[in-house]
């Protein structure tokens, strides 16, 4: 495990572009420059056609909850200061087929339920014990 | 272009290994919690109790399985030193527990097909419950040394497995309206096993569904009735040719078909196409195929079961009812020992017997076709394996000969 497990490792270069999007307040995800298609999790050749080029793009932000979970047992003790927490699964608008891991935040537990569209808000995520912060795209009711 | 959700897996294309071999002695080692062993000791503990049953000494053994896995598996060297052997055994890590302890056995037939082994061992063993304050969330320590899951994963709390199985729990019911008292029916049922079995970690606990409904939300909407154990402990079976099992001593237990399934997005199950199924879909169909039989053929069952929903889905997904009707399928009795229906996980599975991985399901299901299991399904002729590791799903088919 890297030094600011459980944050992620910025540097590494298959979900650098990722962070670095979040930094700047967007949502970047692959596509295959041949068929089009959104790569997720990226990685070439493009699982969908083969081809080798890959360029991010900007998303919209806009999706709907697939599913989540709200997790009262802290598995690692960093997540302890956060329970409970609302971790997610969350389609894009523009490919639901590509599903973001992210938190969902700002919405009442008893709102939550599958298919409720979301957009994303970009904040810092910190644990307790890990020096830094990473801002990360996170999610909340499209009407909140 | 759009991806297509339903291209999300495939099967493995098998040679026809039905009524191949047969398994002819089978060993467990002690299952316990945390007790200061080696994974090595363990396997070697189920391998003499194999041998012993099977009435074979090490010297007969000339095939070994195992997977390099968690810990120090019983290789070769292991095997030898134990034994205080020196023969010469061909040797596959395509064995083990998990999705291979239902398809050791086509492999074992190929290398007996071909000559490269006579009588091969398969062992799995796991010391977890010693090993786990060194483990970074527990048995998702293998996970968190991914790095995909580390950076994209990991940041969200979306780890380790019963994260990952509350979503798949969570969406189950959203699509099928799968409810909590369905996934609970499934954990008394194990529990009840369990509490015959005198070999079941959680024998002495017994579980009401009204104490499951009772019972905190730790991964809504997972209680810890819902999550596996965390145990030490293994198992091993030994495989020969149907000829040479009619000279043992032990009643022949034929391997009628196998089968293999594949996903896609491997052990990324956030991206799976078909998020609550399982490659069973892709596995039972071709078991069930080479062995000539049909789900309803089978009298007693086992599952790979890390969650309730994990069995949930293994049981839709192998055909023993239509995709989303399981949660009305398990209510009530119809997995238990003796209720005349789908006899399931009858040692208590991995919920209350034991977090093995799988290898003593197989024993189970050898035991109950010899008629000399602890919860006994009665006349229990055909009895169906269901392996799982999340990338891969195996089906595994034995009768009574």
């Amino acid at each position: 495990m890297h030094a600011d497990f459980p944050l992620p490792d910025v540097q590494w270069e298959p979900t650098r572009q990722f962070w670095a999007a979040a930094a700047r307040g967007t949502l970047m995800i692959p596509r295959c420059d041949a068929c089009g298609r959104y790569v997720w999790y990226p990685e070439t050749p493009c699982r969908h056609c083969g081809a080798e080029r890959l360029t991010w793009t900007e998303m919209s932000g806009r999706g709907r909850l697939f599913s989540w979970s709200v997790v009262h047992h802290a598995w690692i003790p960093q997540f302890a200061d956060r329970l409970p927490l609302v971790t997610a699964l969350v389609a894009l608008e523009e490919e639901p087929a590509v599903r973001l891991v992210t938190y969902i935040v700002d919405c009442p537990l008893d709102r939550l339920h599958c298919d409720m569209p979301v957009r994303a808000v970009f904040r810092p995520l910190r644990y307790s014990g890990v020096a830094g912060e990473v801002v990360a795209p996170l999610f909340v009711p499209a009407d909140g | 272009m759009r991806i297509d959700p339903s291209d999300w897996g495939f099967a493995s294309e098998l040679e026809d290994v039905g009524g191949a071999v047969a398994i002819v002695g089978i060993g467990d080692a002690d299952y316990t919690k945390a007790s200061g062993r080696t994974t090595q000791q363990i396997a070697a503990q189920a391998t003499e109790r194999a041998l012993a049953d099977a009435g074979l000494s090490a010297a007969d053994i000339d095939g070994l399985m195992y997977i390099p896995f968690s810990g120090d598996q019983f290789d070769a060297a292991a095997f030898h030193g134990h034994f205080g052997t020196a023969h010469d055994v061909w040797v596959s890590e395509k064995g083990g527990g998990m999705v291979w302890a239902g398809s050791a056995p086509y492999e074992a037939a190929l290398a007996i097909r071909s000559g490269r082994a006579t009588c091969v061992l398969n062992t799995f063993s796991v010391a977890w419950a010693t090993q786990r304050p060194q483990m970074v969330g527990g048995p998702g320590h293998v996970h968190a040394e991914d790095l995909y899951k580390q950076n994209l994963e990991v940041p969200f709390a979306w780890f380790p497995q019963p994260v990952y199985f509350a979503n798949i729990a969570r969406r189950h019911m959203y699509e099928f309206g799968t409810t909590p008292e369905q996934l609970g029916a499934i954990a008394v049922a194990c529990r009840r096993h369990a509490s015959l079995t005198p070999s079941a970690v959680m024998r002495h606990k017994p579980l009401s569904l009204e104490d499951y409904l009772r019972s905190p939300l730790i991964a809504d909407p997972f209680r810890k009735e819902d999550c596996c154990l965390i145990s030490d402990g293994g198992a091993a079976y030994i495989m020969t040719s149907l000829e040479r099992a009619r000279d043992l001593r032990q009643p022949v237990i034929a391997v009628l078909g196998v089968g293999v399934g594949n996903s896609r997005t491997g052990a990324y199950w956030s991206q799976q196409g078909a998020f609550t199924s399982t490659p069973q879909v892709f596995a039972a169909p071709g078991a069930f195929a080479m062995a000539g039989l049909n789900p309803a053929d089978v009298d007693v069952l086992a599952c790979y079961d890390p969650f309730t929903i994990v069995s949930l889905m293994q049981i839709e997904d192998m055909g023993f009812c239509r995709k989303g009707d399981g949660g009305p399928f398990v209510a009530g009795d119809r997995l238990h020992f003796d209720s005349g229906k789908l006899p399931y996980n009858t040692h208590g599975g991995m919920l209350s017997h034991a977090y093995v991985l799988g290898i003593a399901h197989v024993v189970e299901i050898v035991r109950q076709l010899r008629h000399d299991a602890a919860a006994q399904v009665a006349d229990a002729a055909v009895a169906a394996y269901g392996g799982y590791t999340g990338p891969q799903a195996s089906t595994l088919i034995l009768g009574r000969h």
